[in-house]
């Protein structure tokens, strides 16, 4: 039953032959555990994406009404709280996660040519990841999200010259209001996420290609 | 693919550890996920502003905006984040030449000590 479907589905598409290749590639003999981290990372990202996704079905991204949909999405929606914990702390854990995946990276010199473009790739990665955690901070729409966001836009200020330009971009206006919230909530759920999968496509690419690096 | 020795197959050998590292992912994630579950907190409230704390991974900038206030405050917010971001990303290309792998050691404990002194200093202090 399950062959005839996977031959139906690979007389469609042709998947088998190069996933066999794939796993039945040979690995360097020294790898350990250590090698997991970044699919312990990826792990976390497909949980926050697939958390997020659960939370977009209720949360309202406008000035009057986030606030409201937060409390009904505690109060009212079976485990809400629960999926928007899982969403927060899968955030939390990925960042943790990717850092360690950088150090293992690091001490084992595996960003050397060719893989220097792929140390790019994930740093830029993990530039993103801290985008969508600033971003991500202001959609519960509550004093502590709001005030953070005051400060974390207001430092834009600081550049000389294009300082309050900059400011006005982020805020998308003088200052942190529902205008605010709109922008952040469409970096967070569609800017952000979009350029991570582009990143993470040629991450994962790009080790297919190149082969695990074999450490020390 | 670089000379290794002998090698072992991605299926079955590898698999069941990237499958077991996953498992461990999800459940440290639920895990923590139910033990200390966020509250939703008060509203918005543009007559009380107070100073905000920002989540454990941008306290090292918080600190920055500590040590340089007024007309210094670029330090922080713009030219050492900037700094620390890009030696991050070109690791690859401080690391060329025959001394590469020293400069390159070098960069990432300076990186290292720098963003856990700048975290953990606000952790301590409770401030």
């Amino acid at each position: 039953m399950i062959r005839a479907i996977t031959n139906l589905l690979d007389s469609w598409f042709g998947i088998k032959e190069p996933h066999r290749n794939f796993l039945a590639r040979a690995l360097p003999e020294k790898i350990n555990v250590s090698y997991c981290l970044g699919g312990m990372a990826f792990t976390a990202f497909l949980i926050s994406l697939i958390t997020g996704l659960l939370l977009s079905i209720y949360y309202v991204p406008s000035g009057r009404d986030a606030y409201s949909s937060m409390v009904a999405l505690h109060d009212k929606v079976w485990f809400g709280w629960g999926i928007r914990s899982i969403h927060k702390w899968s955030a939390n854990l990925l960042i943790i996660f990717v850092l360690l995946h950088a150090v293992r990276v690091f001490v084992h010199r595996a960003y050397r040519p060719p893989r220097e473009l792929n140390w790019m790739a994930g740093a830029i990665g993990f530039v993103l990841i801290m985008a969508s955690g600033f971003t991500g901070y202001l959609l519960p729409w509550d004093q502590k999200a709001y005030w953070a966001t005051v400060v974390g836009t207001s430092m834009a200020r600081t550049v000389p010259g294009a300082g309050p330009l900059i400011e006005t971009l982020l805020r998308g206006g003088p200052e942190v209001a529902g205008a605010t919230l709109v922008r952040f909530y469409s970096l967070h759920v569609l800017w952000i996420p979009f350029g991570l999968m582009l990143v993470f496509w040629a991450h994962f690419h790009m080790v297919k290609r190149q082969g695990i690096s074999g450490g020390l | 693919m670089s000379q290794n020795g002998k090698k072992k197959a991605l299926y079955p050998y590898y698999l069941r550890y990237v499958l077991l590292a996953a498992l461990l992912a999800i459940e440290a994630i639920i895990a923590t996920a139910l033990l200390y579950p966020p509250r939703v907190g008060p509203a918005i409230d543009l007559t009380a502003p107070y100073q905000p704390r920002p989540e454990w991974y941008f306290l090292w900038i918080y600190q920055l905006l500590r040590y340089f206030p007024g007309k210094w405050a670029i330090m922080g917010t713009v030219l050492l984040p900037s700094i620390f971001v890009l030696s991050f990303v070109l690791i690859p290309f401080i690391d060329r030449g025959r001394t590469g792998r020293k400069k390159a050691i070098t960069a990432g404990i300076i990186l290292f000590i720098a963003l856990a002194a700048l975290t953990l200093i606000p952790v301590l202090t409770g401030q």
